[in-house]
């Protein structure tokens, strides 16, 4: 008898009318998702289509060609890989590589290592690290710095200080930019200038924004004021959230600030901030604006981060096919450490899922 | 209506808090002073609130400082550029606002009260009996009538996309958070695990996609419209907000609930009445960011608008230029005009924006 309820059972559980009843408040978060697949998902697919294709505004927004009769193509084709070869590789090795001439790119690589690599790409792409790993690292520190300043308790007025510290957050991205570009202006009078001349540190004005480095520098800075607000908020809750008691009885055991800060506060506020760590970086992995409002990634195309750099080929050189090439690379990177994160630090029990 | 409330309750505690402070600073001052005299209070521990406090503000205004800067360069009467400015001086000589009233333009009363709705276009059309005055006259501060900046159309650009923003988003993420939070259904958590991943991208997300969104807003006829810009913001603020609510909704006691279901409330009326005043809170923060994503995107907008369609953030970049060219003052008075409403929200808002982001104590 058992087994033929057993039967009754896996067929009832089986059943098409029941998963969907148990599962019916799934309507509620449906609509959500659709509408973000749409807007999001929908250009994803097609951004990949247009990657694999020679896509310029002069053949796409003609002609009626659909990809099995569904993706609009106009009047470009599909030119299978080559947009990704060209953009990993120097022009005289993709051409070898398209010609199935690989011994020609063997040879290539051991005269000359660095003429196989295409140059704009590895060096948008290696800047974009050294942007990803300088801002965040002053991002980090400089949000603790000021949560720990911020929250100490002596501070009188705290709540308004941090009232008046967050308010960049909610300034509009562009404004912060273009004022920090003026602020690093070439001119005399750019603020950052004055001040160096003011001090005495320089004597002549300072050319921010047409020294690769020292631009780079100015995009650092920018980067950190723009992100410090997200930073000190995640470090004050952390921090209110420090155990009072451990604090007292290591003080009471005669630890010094720095013991405390080391053995007690550290790893008390080490998970939220490591998980508001992640999430900067992505936001500094996908920095468009400073670079673009700066110099436009100058000069001469040096500090161009990846977005920069596909908006760049896209949109001023009309290479669609190649920009789309470009920025699901950068998407794929961003994409990988967002993955690495979010598994190596259990980021979804960090989201209120223990 | 109690989040509203709510909402103008705290912010006017806080202004009376700011008005006050004068008043209980003096109290504090008094009370010190006593403390000492009578030696109750040790000098080293006033000493060190004084030199921790003096500490913080120093902080706080260097980082404001170049707001600070532009502020002082918009209520400098010097029209002049980046070049012609003699140095920078903490207090400028001969404050003046004639360059915002240059920003806001000439107001006059209106020849007819015209009533329009979205979408729907004109409504009433009622003639005022009256001969249209000057509200704001430019002339009266120095600005000729006909130099006005294009401010208020930017901003009437601005509104309406944030309208459809706000609205299309607001009505997917509360229901999507609440059944994240409360009802469990197949692929839950990788859902809530996808959006998390999207939670910074976002913003990212929608530049390295702009190729495609270009070419597909042309295919369609999409390009200069502002309705389907609104929709788009609102669809790429859904997996950040709709996570930030869900993770605000968890540390409502789920025992509210219960007992509203033992009472016999139908479900609407507890989302109504115990869900949505628990998680004003919540509520209040996934608004602003969620606003702020119609109100303040550059990147797209001024991919897709004509001029006569633009926002605010592509007028206030308009209005920038090489630094020997662009009228500074101008600039940074059009630019705060824009970007001061936004420091007060995020002002008054801190301690609601605080609890919302705190995920360390949503465990409740």
């Amino acid at each position: 008898m058992s087994t033929v309820s057993d039967v009754a059972q896996r067929f009832k559980e089986s059943d098409l009318a029941s998963v969907l009843e148990e599962n019916s408040s799934a309507a509620l978060v449906l609509p959500g998702l659709l509408l973000w697949s749409m807007f999001m998902l929908l250009p994803m697919m097609y951004i990949f289509v247009l990657s694999l294709t020679n896509a310029r505004p002069a053949n796409i927004f003609v002609g009626n060609n659909r990809l099995l009769g569904l993706v609009p193509l106009g009047e470009a084709d599909i030119i299978g890989l080559e947009n990704y070869i060209e953009l990993l590789f120097s022009i005289d090795a993709a051409n070898s590589i398209q010609n199935g001439a690989y011994g020609a790119v063997f040879d290539l690589f051991l005269s000359d290592p660095i003429a196989v690599f295409n140059y704009p790409f590895w060096n948008s792409f290696l800047v974009t690290w050294a942007f990803v790993i300088v801002s965040v690292t002053g991002k980090v520190l400089l949000g603790i710095a000021i949560a720990m300043i911020m929250t100490g308790n002596r501070v009188r007025g705290k709540r308004y200080l941090r009232g008046i510290i967050i308010m960049p957050m909610g300034v509009p991205v562009i404004f912060s930019i273009l004022i920090w570009r003026f602020v690093f202006s070439n001119a005399r009078f750019g603020l950052m200038n004055q001040f160096l001349i003011g001090i005495g540190a320089v004597d002549e004005a300072v050319p921010w924004l047409t020294d690769r480095w020292l631009a780079f520098s100015g995009y650092v800075v920018t980067e950190m004021w723009l992100a410090y607000p997200f930073m000190v908020l995640i470090t004050v809750s952390a921090l209110q959230n420090v155990n009072g008691d451990l604090l007292d009885a290591a003080e009471v055991d005669g630890a010094g600030f720095f013991s405390r800060m080391r053995h007690v506060i550290l790893p008390s506020i080490k998970r939220p901030v490591m998980f508001g760590t992640i999430l900067t970086s992505a936001a500094s992995f996908q920095q468009f604006l400073i670079p673009w409002v700066f110099n436009s990634g100058g000069p001469s195309r040096e500090n161009e981060l990846l977005l920069v750099y596909a908006y760049r080929e896209a949109f001023a050189f009309s290479a669609y096919g190649k920009g789309a090439a470009i920025s699901l690379t950068a998407l794929f990177f961003i994409g990988m450490f967002m993955w690495v994160a979010v598994k190596r630090g259990n980021l979804a029990e960090e989201a209120g899922e223990s | 209506m109690s989040l509203a409330t709510g909402i103008v309750r705290s912010v006017y505690e806080d202004l009376r808090g700011i008005v006050l402070a004068p008043y209980t600073l003096a109290k504090e001052f008094r009370y010190t002073y006593h403390g000492l005299q009578e030696g109750k209070i040790p000098p080293k521990y006033v000493a060190w609130t004084w030199l921790s406090t003096i500490g913080a503000v120093a902080v706080a205004a260097l980082l404001m400082f170049p707001i600070y800067w532009v502020f002082t360069t918009a209520i400098s009467g010097s029209g002049g550029s980046l070049y012609s400015t003699g140095g920078f001086e903490l207090i400028p000589p001969n404050p003046t606002i004639k360059n915002f009233v240059w920003v806001i333009g000439p107001i006059t009363t209106p020849e007819n009260i015209v009533i329009n709705a979205p979408l729907l276009g004109e409504l009433f059309r009622i003639p005022v009996p009256m001969e249209p005055t000057y509200i704001l006259d430019p002339a009266q501060f120095g600005v000729p009538r006909s130099a006005r900046s294009n401010f208020l159309a930017y901003a009437e650009n601005s509104a309406y996309v944030s309208f459809w923003t706000v609205i299309i988003a607001m009505s997917v993420i509360i229901p999507g958070a609440y059944g994240m939070s409360r009802r469990d259904f197949i692929g839950r958590k990788k859902l809530l695990y996808l959006y998390i991943l999207l939670t910074q991208v976002g913003g990212g997300l929608g530049i390295a996609i702009l190729i495609a969104l270009y070419t597909i807003f042309q295919n369609i006829g999409w390009l200069n419209e502002l309705l389907p810009l609104g929709i788009y913001y609102g669809a790429g603020a859904v997996p950040f907000n709709t996570w930030l609510l869900k993770t605000y909704m968890d540390g409502i006691p789920i025992s509210y609930e219960e007992a509203a279901i033992v009472d016999g409330a139908p479900s609407w009326r507890i989302v109504y009445e115990v869900i949505i005043p628990l998680s004003k809170a919540g509520l209040a923060t996934v608004f602003v960011f969620v606003f702020l994503a119609g109100w303040t995107d550059f990147v797209i907008a001024q991919l897709m608008l004509e001029d006569t369609n633009w926002t605010l953030p592509v007028g206030l970049y308009s209005y920038s230029g090489r630094p020997s060219e662009m009228n500074w003052a101008h600039f940074s008075a059009f630019a705060l005009a824009f970007a001061v409403p936004l420091m007060l929200v995020y002002f008054f808002a801190q301690r609601y924006i605080e609890s919302g982001l705190s995920f360390g104590g949503m465990e409740g």
